[in-house]
């Protein structure tokens, strides 16, 4: 019973059309009183002002009216509008988040709002901006497409992530050059340029833009995989940079799987040096070596950077040192992850020696960089001395058993070290099991330490109600 | 949550004795529940901080042990689930490093050895093209064509043979690509492999947390769920107690409180009973007062009717009273207009005469300026007189002077004749100072300049010191210092040494009037000269010209001082002092000149001013401010005219005459009587000596003459004829 009246409220225009095909017939019309239908009224006509609103939501894309409506109207308005509507007409127009809500649930079938910071209309406009940039197809697309999205949306896109770029189509030929030979790289293609879509125009259009991910690569390429797919050129690298400049508000900068060699990370980081706000930058997966990461050792000193990922990079031991270097002088990095490079034992102690005199990176994760016991000894040292790190990371080391005991010998003088991986670092089951269990020791000081303040505060709040 | 169920439970308590509830339907109950929960809170706080209540807080905390208890079981037990789930999570990401690394290290040494490999190929290889290329060299020599057959067949092997390696090596390193790639497809297997185990294990451990999470909130429920029960019958039964205890004191008190009433009642009949009684002596009293009362009243009202027929009569008196004043009211009125007539009268009469006044002034000060006019002419005419009477006088003055000086220098020549050709004495000169004198004698105390003033007495004053150290070792000094003596002539009341010490003081603390540049080049100066440049300057700056202003200032100086020590001093001291003042003064002039000591002795007495009275040098400057305020006004309006018009002193000119008649002194003119007396003696016996004189001319004329005639008789020829010539009878005898 209760189903099909739903159903009919929603399509909200019947009354007067199956008033004149059989009143009889609906089971509804007959009864006088429908208790489970807050809108139902006794009155057979609807009211104008609900005629009024049926017209306006039927004739929205010519004539948008919302803001003239009193407040329950547009509620009746925006709940009955249709998410196919052009974006020049709501993009401005609408900010009611239920309208979005629909837009999105509709778009896409997994929607975390979370992560748009709780808003569904900029995560209409984000996702909706990177589907267009990730099927842009350079010297086909057209360039308006982008151009024009970017009035609409360019007051609610906070974060791009684009995982995709895709390299401009070289039609025919190439393809069967490809099949007839796959191995020879074809210099004449690569002249050809494989240059990316150019993200100037965009980012300096888009003044709110707080974080950037990127992957200049192709998704589920499937057997047509061809290494110029992944090209990152030298040029896209430019322009890359370039449009840096023009976004001064980048918080975030993610540049990952994209073989962004030592060249390229120093044209970006020429780039970023003394950027006002820049705080994480991410180049995980790529091919930095040393030259790179002296660059990007710069870097920390010249803006003011806390996060920074180099995992799975071909960092060796003069790039850990000069990141060291930098590190010793710092204050505002928080966070370095140099997992997988091979910073081997140099490397590692040159990283030791910064953070006996650096007092604000909490985090570091050194996996997988061949070191082994003399960077063990020093970082016992580090242990006992150093009060801000929380979080070490040493895991798939040579670290060996001796150096283990070193390092249990200087985690018990630690008591804020809350994380200490050492998993596959060969240090014995006996060290790994005592620092474990100090490990659970400073935890629970530091678990103790945040329920301190919160509880407090938890305690008084009941009075209020 | 304990409170919670309180409130939960007691809904179900008795009707009558139902507490407001937070879940109540109405505002008001539950505003009421929450004050009351409010107030239990207070309280509850004011007994922990009285420290009455412990043991209620050491159940309570018991209680709460149990719940929290449990959840800090659940707590660690899903803590360490949530741990060991991760580690084992990212247990695949860490061997998936480790095998990347190894893979990494393994691929770093094959590429060395392949790069090592190839490099020593191409180095043999190179020897071995070498030694073809070499061998080239050798087939072009030969010249049979079998030999250079055998040689090229030679070379095409060793070529053979080297492109055979080179295709063993290429076809070892694709095998080795091959094997790569199977190794690729491998790690792709094993990822995949990797990736399907970590999904299921994140699906395992997500599924695992689920179901401890949810095991543990029922445990933790259920605990609460105990804990809530034990609460709620434990409260219930406390609640029991408190209601049986409360109906018994309720009875009790219903017992209580009907004794009272009966009590109260007796009571009350008692007191009526009193109270009726007292009632009815108040009211035989209050009976009594009355009578009294209207006693009085009546008396009263006599009283009254006296009063009124009096004050009767005192208004009639009055309202007559009333009338009178009109009367006078009206009449003084009349009176005060005939005043204000005559007042005005009088107004008008007062400003004609001001008028008349005013106009009177006026012809009056005409008058009076034209008078003064008249007077001005007179005083110029005067002056103008005064001046051409001078001039009249000084022509008469030099005229007389010359006549008088003709004859006295006509009788001193005379005198001197007699002198040297009369009486054969040598003739002085007689020195008098009248002689030299031109023109009339005028006083001229030469206005001296401040300066040399001060110039001589600091030198008068100096020397004087000095002799007075030196004493009658040198006797010309004394001389000296007579003279200069002669020339300071300080004002009778100030002495020499007063006004010494006046400018030594000014000297030394006026430093600020003088210039600082002069004060510079004053330095290499004598202290004596330095002092005197210092003192020129000063003088300049207080526009302090000639003698008398120095004199003034002193004086002023002294008049200061002597102010303020009489206001100080007490009178004894100042005349103890007087007479060792006058020693002191009489001293000084000693060395002062005859003129001086004459006019001295008049003054001496009124010298004990307090000149000597040591100036105190603090005090200069107040007096040099006072002196330059004072002494500026009178120097300004000083007229000119006045040294022109001074009073000729004619007191001397007698005197000077007198003496210029009395050239020759009475002794003199005695001793030229005597000679005149014996002069004209003299002079007779001489002109009797002439007289005779002449008589003998004339005798001896006659004498002559007879002579001649003698002599023409004689010598005439008559005679000569004569016998006996007369000439021999008369001797001739010549005179």
């Amino acid at each position: 019973m209760q189903e099909p009246v739903s159903g009919d409220t929603n399509m909200a225009s019947p009354p007067l059309k199956t008033s004149v095909v059989n009143p009889a017939a609906n089971p509804r019309r007959m009864r006088r009183i429908i208790a489970e239908d807050p809108e139902w009224s006794l009155a057979i006509v609807p009211h104008l002002s609900e005629l009024c609103l049926q017209h306006i939501v039927s004739n929205f894309e010519k004539n948008p009216v919302v803001d003239r409506l009193l407040p329950e109207h547009q509620r009746k308005v925006l709940d009955r509008i249709s998410t196919g509507l052009p974006l020049t007409v709501t993009a401005n127009l609408i900010s009611d988040e239920g309208y979005w809500k629909r837009c999105c649930t509709e778009r896409w079938a997994v929607c975390d709002v979370s992560r748009y910071g709780g808003s569904w209309k900029r995560m209409f406009f984000e996702r909706h901006l990177e589907s267009i940039l990730k099927y842009f197809i350079p010297n086909t697309t057209d360039p308006n497409q982008v151009l024009e999205v970017i009035p609409l949306c360019k007051e609610y896109v906070r974060k791009l992530e684009i995982d995709q770029f895709l390299p401009p189509v070289k039609l025919d030929q190439n393809k069967e050059e490809d099949d007839m030979s796959d191995s020879g790289s074809d210099v004449g293609v690569d002249e050809f340029c494989m240059h990316h879509y150019d993200l100037g125009v965009l980012t300096a259009a888009l003044s709110h833009l707080e974080e950037l991910h990127l992957t200049y690569g192709v998704k589920d390429c499937g057997m047509n995989f061809e290494w110029s797919l992944f090209d990152f050129t030298y040029q896209d690298c430019c322009s890359l940079a370039n449009a840096f400049k023009k976004c001064h508000a980048l918080k975030v900068f993610k540049l990952c799987r994209s073989k962004v060699d030592d060249e390229k990370t120093r044209v970006l980081i020429r780039n970023l040096l003394d950027h006002p706000c820049l705080v994480e930058l991410d180049l995980s997966h790529n091919l930095i070596r040393d030259r790179g990461a002296r660059a990007i050792g710069k870097l920390i000193n010249r803006s003011k950077l806390e996060i920074l990922n180099l995992c799975n990079n071909r960092i060796r031991a003069p790039g850990a040192q000069a990141i060291a270097h930098a590190l010793g002088k710092n204050s505002t990095l928080t966070s370095l992850n140099l997992r997988i490079n091979c910073i081997e034992d140099e490397g590692g102690q040159a990283i030791g020696h910064a953070l006996l005199t650096n007092a604000t990176l909490t985090s570091i994760h050194l996996g997988g960089n061949e070191l082994s016991e003399p960077t063990a000894t020093l970082f016992s040292q580090v242990l006992a001395q150093n009060t801000a790190l929380t979080s070490i990371n040493l895991a798939c080391n040579h670290i060996g058993l001796d150096g283990g005991k070193q390092l249990l010998e200087g985690m018990s003088d630690n008591k804020t070290v809350t994380e200490f991986d050492l998993r596959l670092a060969e240090v014995g089951q006996e060290s790994e099991y005592l620092i474990n269990q100090a490990l659970k020791a400073n935890q629970e000081i530091a678990r103790l330490k945040t329920l301190y303040q919160p509880n407090s505060l938890e305690e008084k709040s009941p009075d209020l109600d | 949550m304990s409170r919670a169920a309180l409130g939960e439970a007691e809904p179900e308590g008795p009707r009558e004795l139902r507490r407001p509830s937070l879940s109540s339907e109405e505002p008001e109950e539950r505003i009421a529940a929450r004050r009351l929960r409010i107030a239990a809170r207070l309280e509850a706080k004011r007994r922990e901080a009285l420290g009455e209540d412990p043991d209620a807080k050491k159940a309570e905390a018991e209680e709460l042990s149990r719940s929290h208890q449990q959840i800090e079981e659940s707590r660690q037990r899903l803590a360490k689930l949530l741990n060991d789930g991760t580690q084992l999570v990212t247990n695949i990401q860490v061997a998936a490093d480790a095998r990347e690394t190894q893979r990494r290290a393994e691929e770093d040494e094959l590429k060395r050895q392949r790069l090592e490999k190839l490099e020593n190929e191409s180095k043999t290889n190179q020897d071995k093209f070498e030694e073809i290329t070499s061998k080239w060299g050798s087939a072009k020599e030969k010249t049979i064509p079998q030999d250079l057959w055998d040689v090229l067949n030679l070379q095409q092997q060793q070529c053979a043979l080297l492109i055979e390696e080179k295709n063993k090596l290429i076809s070892e390193l694709q095998q080795e690509l091959k094997s790569k790639d199977d190794q690729y497809v491998k790690d792709l297997k094993k990822q995949s492999d990797d990736i399907n185990l970590l999904v299921e294990r994140m699906e395992e451990q997500i599924r695992n947390l689920m179901k401890t999470y949810r095991r543990e909130l029922t445990q933790i429920e259920k605990a609460f769920e105990l804990e809530r029960r034990e609460l709620l019958s434990s409260n219930k039964k406390k609640w029991e107690q408190a209601m049986q205890a409360h109906n018994a004191q309720e009875l009790e008190n219903l017992i209580t409180r009907m004794q009272k009433v009966e009590e109260y009642e007796k009571q009350l009949n008692q007191l009526r009973v009193q109270d009726a009684e007292e009632y009815t002596t108040i009211k035989i009293q209050l009976e009594n007062d009355v009578q009294i009362l209207e006693q009085q009243l009546q008396q009263m009202k006599a009283i009254y009717q006296l009063n009124q027929e009096k004050l009767e009569y005192n208004f009639q008196v009055l309202k007559k009273r009333d009338e009178e004043n009109t009367i006078i009211k009206s009449q003084q009125k009349r009176k005060l207009n005939r005043l204000h007539d005559v007042l005005n009268a009088l107004r008008m009469k007062l400003a004609k005469q001001i008028k008349q006044f005013q106009e009177e002034n006026q012809t009056l000060t005409a008058d009076y300026k034209r008078i003064v006019e008249q007077y001005k002419d007179l005083q110029r005419t005067m002056r103008h007189f005064a001046v051409i009477d001078a001039q009249k006088f000084l022509e008469l003055w030099l005229m007389n002077e010359e006549e008088a000086k003709g004859l006295v220098w006509k009788a001193l020549e005379a005198d001197r004749v007699i002198h040297t050709q009369q009486l054969g004495l040598p003739w002085v000169e007689p020195d008098s100072w009248f002689l030299d004198n031109v023109g009339p004698i005028v006083h001229r105390k030469a206005i001296r300049s401040a300066s040399k003033l001060a110039q001589e007495v600091m030198a008068l004053t100096e020397s004087s010191q000095q002799e007075e150290e030196e004493e009658g070792v040198e006797g010309g000094r004394k001389e000296a210092a007579a003279e200069a003596g002669e020339e300071v002539k300080p004002p009778r009341h100030i002495s020499v040494k007063s006004v010494k010490h006046i400018l030594e003081l000014l000297c030394d603390d006026s430093g600020f009037l003088i210039e600082t540049k002069l004060l510079g080049l004053l330095q290499p100066l004598e202290r004596h000269e330095r002092s005197l440049m210092r003192l020129d300057a000063i003088f300049a700056a207080l526009k302090i010209d000639n003698e008398d202003d120095v004199y003034t200032l002193v004086d002023f100086f002294l008049k200061f001082k002597a102010q303020q020590v009489v206001s100080s001093q007490s009178k004894e001291w100042a005349e103890e002092q007087g007479p060792e003042e006058l020693a002191v003064d009489s001293a000084d002039n000693d060395e002062g000149s005859a003129a001086l000591k004459e006019e001295g002795t008049a003054h001496q007495s009124s010298a004990t001013s307090p000149s000597s009275l040591l100036f105190h040098p603090d005090d200069i400057l107040k007096a040099l401010k006072a002196f330059v305020r004072d002494f500026q006004k009178p120097r300004d309006k000083r007229p000119q005219v006045k040294k022109v018009m001074e009073e000729r002193d004619n007191s001397k000119d007698s005197e000077y005459w007198e003496a210029l008649a009395y050239v020759i002194p009475e002794p003199k003119l005695k001793v030229w009587d005597a000679l005149e007396v014996a002069l004209e003696k003299y002079y007779s016996v001489l002109s009797q000596r002439a007289k005779l004189l002449t008589d003998l001319d004339g005798l001896q004329q006659q004498n002559t003459e007879l002579h001649m005639l003698l002599h023409q008789y004689v010598t005439s020829k008559v005679t000569e004829e004569l016998l006996i010539p007369p000439t021999h009878v008369i001797e001739l005898t010549p005179p």
